[in-house]
């Protein structure tokens, strides 16, 4: 830990006040303040602002809010935060391919009518269980033997048998991945799949184990090094299952821009105090068939072994320049990076590690956009680390949890399992007045946030055609290029492995990241879709790894179980301008950037739009500078409860006029400050780059 | 004295007193109408604990316990739990056990887990008795106490017994791994890069 934020502001005053559960609930008389859970007490009935969905982009609203002093209620028909930005336990994931499997109930269209006033209208969401429309493809493959525990490989086998067998393995995987496909429109257990896959793949497993030399052909580097025994022991799939809650396996595959607004938006909120981050220690790219690294830091340039003295050369001159904008430069606009690059007489090895893993855009981006690119890469080296990227503890997953609970802080009412079914629309207006949630309960509101996966087709203005993310999942037995540490984290381009291909962005995880258990990694593979998921990636997959279906790549990390899906691509989808009320605002999913730049800045503008003069997300005071004014005659007993009725009141105009006070002073403070550290840290990185010349 | 930062998580029904036992340790205060967690990610109070300093950071579940919303990061890191009840509330006491099912599946798994009993100071209405809760105490290995926050009896004893609980650390280098806050001055780079 590096020590917790330098950051102050001065003490804040918080008053003890009577939270808003005091209020009337209308639907049924029940007492509130000690209400047993199994009873679910009934929710308040009116809020400022009601947030359906826990996304990134809808948590960081509800945040926004909440600390302003808006009334928030934040709601979700799962059972689990941050919807499709999600992670799961191993066994969390299997319960959700499975939900994914299921046909999906049609939807008891409860008539609401009764609750309506006159001048309303209703708009039903959508909360049908299964998010059908965001996710398609989902497709599971296990390579692990179901023994519990796996003795040394039984008589040596030759290897060319294993192959053979391999090779049969391959068929039945295509054969199932068919079925699989099928399953999806047939009524189809997927238990029973998925079990079939394991059985199927029994023997295949025992086949691997003997066929593969363990451990004796990979480069010498460290191989070894973490490993006490001689005989590296096959994780089985029991053994996934026990050590399940060991895993945090994301749906979407980011990495958090050292200077990107999200981690600027952490650290403005405080939100950062919830979570702690790691660096990603390397980067990797994908050529002639091998996995390299690539050198970006001047550190990895001087040390690099596959760069020539000129080309080091070259490369720092490169970097150097690129980072402000000349003439020459402005002679390429609009026509393609690729060009600009060739131009610059790098060298092939040079330009493809400019292209695809630092600028990580296509052949095709113009020289603006690939430059803009570049550049912010460069910047964001040595924040933290020698890469650009963070990645967070536990997984993405947290990041909505995070700015959840900063809501949540601040009084905003927290249930999943719930939902809104329809929005009571006012007709002359046509603003959202009130919206009834999945119980019934109308709750009325002055603005309403909702994630677009409840929102019908019909209403939505959707960019055509739709657009998806194509991603797989693998839970592997090492790492793709071993080195001195087994505990890498490592960003890996791949750029297109044949025409039409897309470029596949991967994520090499290792298990001191929490997100899975030790002795493996996890990898995360995500590109725009051209076809299905598994068309798409498992490609790539057999190239870079060891499955049934690979030939050849005994020295490649083993899969030992994966899954492969599509999503929908967020970032066609605007804020607004859509058939809704127009207090009514919607966030799109996850976008295929690898930063979170599309879901902050979606979260700002709609903050905005609704509170154009307050401020988003102020620092939320550090605990140690809570005073409690609590006014010591309280804790005398009794007869004192229609006195604080009385005061209460006051308490919170006094309160809110703090809050006042305190975000003023904060602000300009911060706005300083940030001045400051900005020009700082600019100043030292062009001192470092010039020092270089 | 080194200082060791100890994350403490409170779980238990809405209304059993959590709020006050942190407000009570914390501030030694005591407020019939409290909702301290408003503003407060977390409260902090160090105590000597043998030769080390034990700064308690105690998280609060800012009323996402209420409709059985808390996140599992809200577990994460957690060098204990404290699992309250009400004394006069059968039902706060039933609850507990899924409480502690929801620890097992989320928590760390060497977490120190204290039950405390509050409301101790309204005997008279009393409603859970004392050795069943002290049986289930020891039948999941936890600490047990009976505390009250209003008359402030066994507060300071509840995280004093935690204290002494938390397995001393054995070698900070190891202890240590490499992930960090971001904060707002950049961390101390070794290397200056390009």
């Amino acid at each position: 830990m590096l020590g917790l934020d330098s950051f102050n502001i001065d003490s804040v005053v918080i008053h003890t006040i009577s939270i808003f559960f005091s209020g009337v609930c209308l639907q049924s008389p029940c007492s509130l303040l000690f209400e047993p859970v199994t009873l679910q007490p009934c929710l308040p009935s009116e809020f400022d602002v009601v947030i359906l969905g826990t996304g990134l982009a809808e948590s960081v609203v509800a945040a926004a809010f909440s600390r302003v002093g808006q009334r928030v209620l934040h709601v979700d028909r799962r059972s689990y935060y941050a919807a499709n930005w999600a992670s799961f336990t191993f066994n969390g994931l299997l319960t959700w391919i499975q939900q994914h499997h299921e046909e999906s109930q049609p939807e008891e269209a409860q008539d609401w009518s009764s609750l309506l006033e006159e001048g309303e209208e209703l708009i039903y969401l959508s909360n049908s269980k299964s998010e059908s429309d965001s996710i398609s493809n989902v497709q599971v493959f296990s390579f692990t033997s179901e023994e519990e525990e796996e003795e040394e490989a039984p008589s040596p086998d030759p290897p060319s048998i294993a192959e053979e067998q391999t090779g049969g393995a391959e068929e039945d995987a295509v054969k199932e991945n068919s079925e699989t496909e099928s399953a999806d429109s047939k009524e189809d257990d997927t238990k029973e799949k998925s079990e079939a896959t394991a059985d199927g793949d029994d023997e295949e497993q025992a086949s691997q184990t003997e066929g593969e030399e363990p451990e004796a052909d990979q480069p010498t580097t460290s191989a070894a090094q973490s490993q006490s025994e001689p005989i590296k022991k096959k994780i089985s799939y029991p053994q996934l299952l026990k050590e399940g809650r060991r895993f945090n396996i994301d749906l979407v595959s980011k990495l958090m821009y050292s200077r990107g607004s999200l981690v600027d938006l952490l650290i403005k909120s405080n939100v950062s105090r919830y979570a702690e981050f790691k660096n990603v220690t390397r980067i990797l790219t994908y050529r002639h068939g091998k996995v390299q690294q690539v050198p970006c830091s001047r550190a990895d340039v001087f040390a690099s072994r596959q760069l020539s003295v000129v080309e080091k050369r070259k490369l720092m001159r490169f970097l150097t320049s690129c980072m402000e904008e000349t003439e020459e430069q402005q002679a390429y606009n609009g026509r393609p990076y690729l060009e600009f690059l060739c131009d610059q007489q790098l060298g092939d090895n040079l330009q493809d590690f400019l292209l695809h893993s630092i600028a990580m855009v296509t052949e095709d981006t113009p020289t603006e956009e690939g430059l803009t690119s570049t550049r912010h890469f460069l910047r964001c080296l040595g924040r933290y680390g020698n890469t650009p990227f963070l990645f967070p503890v536990y997984g993405l997953g947290e990041i909505p949890q995070c700015f959840c609970r900063m809501c949540a802080v601040f009084g905003g009412i927290y249930c999943l399992r719930h939902s809104v079914n329809c929005l009571v629309m006012d007709k002359e207006t046509n603003r959202c007045k009130a919206v009834i949630d999945s119980r019934g309960q109308r709750i009325s509101c002055s603005h309403f946030v909702v994630e677009e996966g409840y929102v019908g087709a019909d209403r939505k203005q959707m960019a055509t055609p739709t657009r998806s993310l194509s991603r797989a999942v693998l839970i592997t037995d090492g790492s793709i290029l071993p080195s001195d540490s087994d505990q890498q984290v490592s960003m890996v381009t791949v750029p297109p492995i044949a025409a039409g291909c897309p470029a596949v962005k991967m994520v090499e995880l290792c298990s001191s990241t929490m997100t899975c258990m030790p002795g493996t990694y996890l990898v995360h593979l995500t590109c725009q879709s051209v076809g299905s998921a598994y068309e798409d990636l498992s490609p790539v997959v057999t190239r870079m790894f060891h499955t049934p279906e690979s030939h050849d790549q005994e020295n490649c990390p083993s899969v030992l179980w994966c899954l492969y899906f599509n999503m929908a691509d967020g970032s066609g989808l605007e804020a607004e301008g859509h058939n809704l009320p127009s207090n009514v605002y919607m966030c799109s999913g996850p976008d295929g950037g690898l930063g979170h730049e599309h879901a902050i800045k979606q979260a700002e503008s709609i903050f905005q739009k609704i509170l154009p003069e307050e401020d988003f997300c102020p620092p939320a005071p550090n605990p140690e500078d809570i005073i409690y004014d609590g006014d010591n005659t309280s804790s005398a007993m009794g007869g004192e409860e229609e006195e604080k009725e009385e005061t209460e009141d006051k308490q919170e105009k006094e309160e809110k006029e703090d809050k006042q006070e305190e975000k003023e002073e904060t602000e300009d403070k911060q706005e300083e400050e940030e001045k400051d550290g900005a020009g700082e840290m600019e100043k030292e990185e062009e001192q470092t780059l010039q020092t270089e010349e | 004295m080194a200082i060791r930062e100890l994350k403490v998580c409170l779980l238990g029904d809405t209304g059993v007193g959590k709020s006050s036992i942190v407000c009570r340790f914390v501030q030694d205060h005591f407020d019939h109408n409290i909702s301290p967690t408003i503003g407060a990610s977390f409260l902090t109070k160090t105590v000597p604990s043998g030769n080390e300093l034990h700064k308690f950071l105690i998280w609060d579940t800012a009323g996402q316990e209420r409709f059985h919303s808390l996140a599992p990061m809200y577990y994460r890191g957690s060098a204990a739990a404290v699992i309250v009840y009400d004394i006069t509330k059968l039902d706060s006491f039933q609850t507990l056990k899924k409480w502690v099912k929801e620890l097992k599946e989320h928590g760390p798994e060497d977490i120190v887990v204290a039950i405390a009993g509050n409301k101790n100071d309204l005997g008279d209405i009393r409603e859970v008795p004392m050795k069943e809760a002290k049986e289930f105490a020891e039948s999941i290995a936890a600490i047990f106490i009976e505390t009250s926050a209003r008359n402030a009896v066994n507060v300071e004893e509840l995280f004093q017994k935690i204290s002494k609980q938390i397995p001393p650390l054995e070698n900070p280098e190891v202890d240590s791994n490499d992930s960090f806050k971001l904060t707002r001055q950049p961390a101390p780079s070794t290397r200056r890069c390009c």
